[in-house]
């Protein structure tokens, strides 16, 4: 009996994610007047005022898109958020293609999988 | 078909049972502060000034423990204990930026007072039903709260720079730290530690400042 039951406790809590840590992220625009649209794990974010957002985040990988061709997003770098932590984040649109800066990366990207740490 | 069904949950284990009501029960807290965050009675610029003054009442009280961290870090010679107070004050620099983030309460607040003090001028400047001064009585008063309202949020503004960069500070200072400690560095760690002090007592000070800065609109 009391196997079972454990094994249903621990079903039980696995179902219910009780972890409410949050980190934040902070965006730079540059140059700051860009009008870039963007998203966070596909909610568009407001443009930032003065070029400069920061936004509470739940701990964990978020993605931050912008818009693709053909309406789809695209991925311009993962952020890896942790708890009570900043990463922050330039979202450069100097060249053709807006790019990600990390203010710190992760040591395992590979290609143009980019993953900012905070 | 039911009277199976009220078998079969009969014989699902009692913790089972515990957990799941633990679940619902914090899934109601949850729900409960999500609701919280609705302004439901009140107005937005109203929602705005409660809210201002609750914060500031953090401030206060965050500033009080920052001085206190700043007087534990200078005595502290140990680096895992001075470790333990980074982690804790970084909790505390993550409250204040969890207020005044873009996503946070206080600041969709602030925006939403803003629009609304928009709408109410640009309503204001049509309307026919009143007497002339009376209506610009009116728009006297809602342009006060709107300049009000802005400047509360450039002060916002200006806070969350600070936080952000305290945050910033805290978290740099914890890693270099970490890896002092990875060599056997330990003095060297626990002066990085004590250098951190004057950042903190500064940051309790910037607080106090912000205190007498930030003025509640239509107060």
């Amino acid at each position: 009996m009391r196997a079972p039951a454990g094994i249903a406790l621990a079903l039980a809590l696995a179902g219910c994610n009780l972890d409410n840590s949050v980190g934040y992220i902070e965006i730079k625009a540059l140059p700051s007047s860009a009008a870039l649209a963007l998203y966070l794990d596909s909610v568009r974010l407001d443009p930032p005022r003065n070029g400069n957002a920061l936004l509470r985040q739940k701990v964990g990988l978020s993605k931050l898109q912008t818009d693709g061709e053909g309406g789809y997003l695209a991925l311009l770098c993962t952020i890896d958020v942790k708890k009570n932590r900043i990463t922050s984040v330039t979202v450069s649109t100097a060249s053709r293609q807006p790019r990600c800066q990390c203010g710190r990366t992760g040591g395992t990207d590979a290609g143009g999988n980019r993953t900012c740490v905070g | 078909m039911i009277g199976s069904a009220a078998c079969n949950v009969a014989r699902i284990p009692g913790l089972f049972w515990a957990a799941l009501l633990g679940c619902v029960l914090a899934f109601g807290s949850t729900a409960g502060l999500a609701q919280a965050d609705k302004p439901e009675l009140r107005t937005a610029d109203e929602e705005f000034s409660k809210q201002l003054s609750e914060l500031k009442r953090t401030f206060a009280d965050l500033s009080k423990k920052f001085e206190d961290s700043a007087q534990t870090i200078d005595r502290l010679n140990s680096a895992e204990a001075a470790r333990k107070e980074i982690e804790e004050l970084r909790e505390y620099v993550g409250r204040l930026l969890a207020a005044v983030a873009d996503n946070g309460m206080v600041w969709s607040l602030g925006t939403k007072a803003l629009r609304r003090a928009d709408e109410k001028l640009k309503a204001l400047e049509t309307e026919t039903r009143y007497k002339e001064e009376d209506r610009q009585f009116l728009i006297g008063r809602w342009r006060e709260l709107k300049a009000a309202t802005e400047d509360a949020i450039k002060e916002l503004e200006g806070a969350r720079k600070e936080f952000a960069e305290l945050l910033r500070k805290l978290q740099t200072n914890e890693d270099f730290i970490d890896e002092l400690l990875q060599i056997q560095e330990h003095q060297r760690a626990i002066e990085v530690i004590h250098g951190l002090t004057d950042g903190i007592r500064d940051a309790s000070d910037k607080l106090k400042k912000l205190l007498t800065a930030i003025k509640t609109p239509g107060a």
